[in-house]
């Protein structure tokens, strides 16, 4: 064993001299239920470098890394590992092979403590009994390494963010990983500590570690990475060094130029007043001072990378978390929803963006499902009426068009496609007769032809007169549909774009902090 | 279909193998004295069904129908009561405060459970000693009931006695049956008849399911989930309240040591008849059943003389054969799901 690292060091060490790529994917193409997430894209990784990925939300930057990691297999084109061609089983194989991926929703256990956690699954032990001290003094020393100067034994749920990152990057020093991968670490981080984590990854470069650095911020993705691959719709855009790139050019490659939609007609001039008014909203740390109105028959879009706040300023509106300052009026009058039900009395409904998590009980019917918010209305004395529930869901089915045509209520909604029981949540939420309806990331996951139904009914939606706010990642998506847009950036508003301004470029810009 | 009715299924099975092997087993006086066994834990499973179905799990039943029966019975033949409202006002008396008692202490379970936010399984473990140890005390220790000889109102408490008598151990005449039809058994078959409906009839019911299938949607959704939450241990309670009335009625005193560890056999009875622990599933009919399944084997390996430590390995047995058989029909429905 120790002879075999020793080897491998020496290799690395020669790797850093040669630049033989020490990870390269060729054509690799990974397929989901309704969606290509990878298109035939190579990306290739050399030991001592900072490679980052970047690329809109759903570009594939995600499914990549989970290649990367072992916790998914390619279902076309090959990986190889230190030159030969590997397939990796599980992600304890990856990291065996020496591929440490730190995600976002870091993998430590709170109650245990940095030392514990640093070699989970690698404990030094002597008959079964744990060597507690051993393992203490090289957790301190890996820490140590970074940084990070802590007692290694108190729970890692005391720790800071930027810690807790730090604590996941001494477990990679701790097992001689060759590559680490990093999934938006910088997201939660202050300034200070992105600096300091800069450092540290500076240094695993210097050991002839390969950093894959996967990143929104494209500030620090030119600060950190030596090169950047640029994904856009499961496709690799563009590959090069860094310093061949401005920030500029590589908004253009993460946009692109196709717009996939056709745009809806967007002629209704709204006179009316405002049905919603929002003032200054502010919950720290998720959103701040975000302030917008929607007038009926009116669609909103709402853009951002993810973590920009959105889906928490529409879970706020919804009634389901509350804000902490700030004001809002429904048609005129103060509205600050202590629950759902309340929001969905009021006239606003909320779809959220998990519908498996939050939006269907997947148990239930199609019919049970539909009638979950209005059920009051179709029971007398607490009993329900049969006939009149059927009837009723049936209407919102069929308006919906839940496919297969005629619709067939009685299916357990765990049974349907993702574009059907997003179809479902919508016939849901048609059901309640809201005034105002927020869609979260209404067509993720979603095929084509159910996408394009959902467009027509968002689009139909405003026309009846209903106020929307529609919450979505994909670009194309609200250009098509969003008579404006307003685009959040780290808890804020950064801007509101309309008519001429509004152009992917321009949202893009806003959202991604470049000035 | 077989996952549907696989529990009825193992019950009809069961009984075929009873007429066919246990003299006496089918004969009618018999089949009427299973049911009366098995009233007091379908009713506990009936309630159980409701917390369980919502995901939780009502560990204080047992103990429930120990406290309620001791104040039952103690409603019933107090001196107070029964010189100022008769023998009649005490049995209705009686009646209020078996069932009020358990419903109130099964809405303070849910309400801790709901709006408090402590798991289910550690709130109702607290009020099962609660209740237990609030049992003895009332008591001291020893049961309340028949009035000892020389008592000067022994002929009221008597007569309240058997008032109460008729309910817990009273039999209906019917043509064919020679002891007639066991008043218990006539009331569990009413509440579980009337526990399906609210089940799958009312907004409560739906609410209930929706709960245990998805909670965060039902919430979502508007479904007030604490209050339906409360409600479901309400009604775990109340049914502990109404089979520690039948209890007491039977024996004609409430003990405080009635009703232990009646709460594992009522999740027991639950779980045969099809309910998840992980919440969602379950029905009171599934409940009656699963009651009905363990009721007969007892019946059965009694009849045979088999000792009763048997009878504990074949009820063990017959859980996990349950619960192993819902899982692997689960992984075999799941596959050509999302």
């Amino acid at each position: 064993m120790q002879t075999d690292r020793k080897r491998r060091r020496e290799k690395q060490v020669a790797g850093v001299h040669c630049r033989v790529s020490l990870l390269a994917l060729s054509a690799v193409t990974k397929r989901y239920p309704g969606v290509t997430a990878l298109d035939a894209v190579d990306f290739t990784v050399e030991a001592g470098v900072v490679h980052a990925v970047v690329g809109e939300n759903g570009a594939g930057k995600s499914t990549l890394l989970k290649l990367v990691a072992g916790a998914e297999r390619p279902d076309a084109g090959e990986i190889r590992w230190d030159g030969a061609p590997v397939t990796f089983a599980s992600p304890r194989d990856a990291l065996r092979r020496g591929i440490t991926v730190i995600y976002q929703e870091l993998a430590l256990v709170p109650n245990l403590g940095a030392d514990a956690n640093i070699f989970l699954g690698m404990e030094r032990a002597h008959g079964g009994v744990l060597q507690a001290d051993a393992m203490r003094a090289a957790a301190a020393k890996a820490l140590g390494e970074l940084g990070l100067f802590i007692d290694p034994a108190q729970p890692v749920a005391r720790l800071s963010v930027a810690q807790r990152q730090l604590v996941e990057l001494a477990r990679a020093l701790v097992r001689d990983a060759r590559l680490v991968a990093l999934d938006e670490p910088t997201a939660t981080l202050t300034a200070h500590e992105v600096a300091h984590l800069a450092t540290q990854i500076d240094r695993l470069t210097t050991k002839g570690i390969a950093v894959v650095f996967v990143s929104h911020r494209l500030d620090e993705v030119r600060r950190l990475a030596s090169r950047i691959t640029v994904l856009r719709d499961g496709r690799r855009v563009w590959t090069g060094a860094t310093i061949e790139v401005d920030e500029a050019a590589l908004i253009r490659h993460m946009v692109g130029r196709d717009v996939a939609y056709q745009r809806h007609p967007a002629g209704r001039a709204p006179h009316s007043a405002p049905v919603l008014e929002v003032q200054g909203l502010t919950r720290s740390p998720a959103f701040y001072d975000v302030s917008f109105s929607l007038r009926p028959g009116e669609i909103v879009g709402m853009a951002g990378l993810v973590g920009a706040g959105r889906s928490e300023v529409a879970r706020a509106l919804a009634g389901i978390e509350p804000w902490a300052a700030g004001a809002v009026s429904l048609s005129g009058t103060p509205y600050r929803p202590r629950s759902p039900r309340e929001a969905i009395d009021r006239g606003l409904a909320y779809l959220p963006e998990d519908r498996q998590r939050d939006g269907l009980v997947l148990r239930f019917t199609v019919r049970e499902n539909v009638t979950l918010p209005v059920l009051r209305r179709f029971a007398a004395r607490g009993q329900i009426r049969r006939e009149d529930e059927i009837r009723g869901a049936r209407a919102a089915a069929t308006a919906v068009d839940l496919r297969p045509a005629p619709p067939d209520i009685e299916r357990p909604t765990v049974q349907l496609s993702g574009g059907n029981q997003q179809k479902v949540v919508v016939a849901k939420w048609l059901l309640t007769d809201a005034r105002i309806i927020v869609f979260d990331e209404p067509t993720r996951g979603v095929d084509v032809g159910a996408k394009v139904d959902l467009h027509r009914q968002i689009r139909s939606l405003a026309d009846l007169g209903k106020a929307v706010l529609l919450i979505s990642s994909e670009l194309p998506e609200l250009l098509a549909l969003a008579d404006r847009v307003l685009v959040m950036r780290a808890g804020r508003v950064a801007g509101e774009l309309a008519g001429e301004a509004l152009s992917a470029e321009r949202v893009m810009a806003l959202a991604v902090e470049a000035q | 279909m077989i996952r549907r009715y696989g529990v009825v299924f193992a019950l009809l099975a069961l009984c075929l193998v009873a007429a066919l092997f246990v003299p006496g087993f089918l004969a009618l006086g018999n089949l009427t004295t299973i049911l009366l066994h098995v009233s007091v834990n379908a009713i506990l499973a009936l309630g159980m069904t409701f917390v369980i179905v919502t995901g939780g799990i009502d560990l204080s039943v047992g103990s429930l129908v120990g406290f309620a029966g001791v104040l039952t019975a103690a409603a019933l033949t107090s001196t107070g009561t029964l010189d100022a409202v008769g023998v009649g006002g005490a049995t209705l008396l009686a009646l209020l405060v078996g069932t009020g008692t358990g419903a109130a202490v099964g809405a303070a379970n849910g309400a801790l459970t709901a709006y408090g936010r402590i798991a289910p399984f550690v709130v109702t473990l607290a009020t099962m000693t609660i209740a237990r140890g609030a049992a003895r005390l009332v008591t001291g220790g020893v049961p309340i009931g028949f009035p000892a000889e020389g008592d000067p109102a022994f002929a009221q408490k008597s007569a309240a006695l058997d008032a109460l008598h008729a309910i817990g151990g009273g039999r209906i005449p019917v043509p064919g049956l020679e002891r007639g039809f066991p008043m218990p058994a006539l009331i569990m078959l009413a509440l579980v008849a009337a526990g399906a409906f609210v089940l799958t009839r009312t907004r409560f019911g739906r609410y209930v399911y929706a709960i245990g299938g998805n909670e965060e949607a039902a919430r979502l959704s508007g479904v007030p989930v604490q209050g339906v939450k409360l409600g479901a241990y309400a009604i775990s309670g109340g049914c502990a309240g109404l089979a520690a009335i039948l209890l007491v009625g039977q024996l004609k005193s409430g003990g405080p040591d009635a009703g232990l560890l009646y709460e594992l056999n009522a999740i027991a009875a639950a779980v045969i008849g099809g309910a998840s622990l992980l919440g969602g599933v379950g029905t009171a009919w599934g409940a009656l059943v699963g009651a009905l399944l363990i009721g007969v084997l007892n019946n059965g390996l009694d009849l045979l003389g088999v000792q009763s430590f048997w009878q504990e390995i074949a009820k063990g047995a017959i859980i996990l054969f349950a619960v192993t058989f819902d899982v692997w029909t689960k992984r075999g429905g799941g596959d050509h799901h999302a």
